[in-house]
């Protein structure tokens, strides 16, 4: 992997694009990542911000879901 | 257990918003009532209909992802599924989200549960430009699958037939899916499993889910193995 420039979740603006490299973090959070899909080679759109920022919306393999930016922050990327 | 099989329990397991309890309200109707899991704040819904003259009881189970120790509701659905032993499983799944409900499926089928899906939401699948195969998928699995759109009724005569059948045993399909985590881990997974089907006190469980689950580090698994 290479360490140059890691990017995570949640420092994407809507309407960007990713794919997922890494989850980095254990545990029911990262299981709970895990059960929904993400999954390192998917690819993840920022839909939207809350009106108060948080949480964020995403589409994930066909489905829309809503995440913390503080547990975003462990989902490292690719920006496309 | 008493088992006079005057009625077969099936519980209903599911994603949250796979319609889980929409399929439940269109199989029992208004023959209900509610209860907890013992010593949890769990609700615990129960139906109960008849079918060609046979009682069925249905048992919902908490809505989960999957079938980890992480979350309390969890640990209710996957108890129940282990301890209380039921006749069948009935798995919703939404088809408009299929990749993301079959996770728990696949968990079900490691698990050694005797399964029936119900593809619910056909119609929105169908809406969003999704075109299932439902004979091959039941294949893939080896588990009845029966489309459903819960909403309008559909598919409740299937459903109930193919219920019946899993309760008695006659679906002509028979669980298959085995995930194949690669050589290495399937090397370990083969051993830890052998060793765990010679061992009587675990007799109850499905020796190579719980292999799956000491590798997966499930906490609730390893404390098993710790006493």
């Amino acid at each position: 992997m290479s360490k140059n420039k890691a990017f995570y979740l949640n420092q994407l603006k809507p309407g960007q694009k990713c794919k997922l490299v890494d989850v980095n973090i254990g545990g029911a959070t990262g299981q709970r990542l895990t059960d929904m899909g993400f999954i390192p080679g998917v690819e993840i759109e920022v839909l939207r911000n809350a009106p108060l920022v948080d949480p964020v919306e995403l589409k994930i393999r066909g489905y829309n879901v809503s995440i913390r930016h503080s547990d975003a922050k462990y989902i490292e990327v690719n920006i496309l | 257990m008493n088992k006079n099989k005057q009625e077969y329990i099936v519980a209903v397991a599911g994603q949250p918003n796979s319609g889980k309890s929409t399929v439940f309200n269109m199989l029992t109707g208004a023959r209900q009532f509610v209860a907890n899991y013992p010593g949890v704040t769990v609700e615990k819904r129960i139906g109960i209909y008849s079918y060609q003259g046979q009682k069925i009881k249905l048992v919902d189970l908490p809505g989960t992802y999957s079938l980890t120790s992480y979350s309390l509701e969890e640990r209710v659905a996957r108890n129940f599924l282990i301890n209380e032993n039921p006749d069948l499983v009935l798995n919703i799944a939404d088809a408009s989200n299929l990749e993301r409900h079959l996770v728990l499926t696949v968990q079900l089928l490691e698990m050694g549960m005797p399964l029936v899906v119900a593809l619910n939401m056909m119609d929105i699948s169908k809406g969003r430009g999704f075109e299932i195969d439902e004979e091959s998928l039941a294949k893939e699995l080896g588990v009845p699958v029966v489309p459903t759109i819960a909403q309008k009724g559909r598919g409740k005569e299937e459903l109930r037939q193919a219920i019946l059948k899993g309760c008695l045993g006659k679906d002509k399909y028979k669980n298959s899916l085995v995930v194949d985590y690669g050589q290495k881990i399937e090397q370990i997974l083969d051993e830890l499993t052998q060793n765990i089907a010679n061992d009587n006190r675990y007799s109850n469980y499905n020796p190579r889910w719980l292999a799956i689950k000491l590798l997966a580090g499930d906490t609730e698994v390893r404390s098993m193995f710790h006493q």
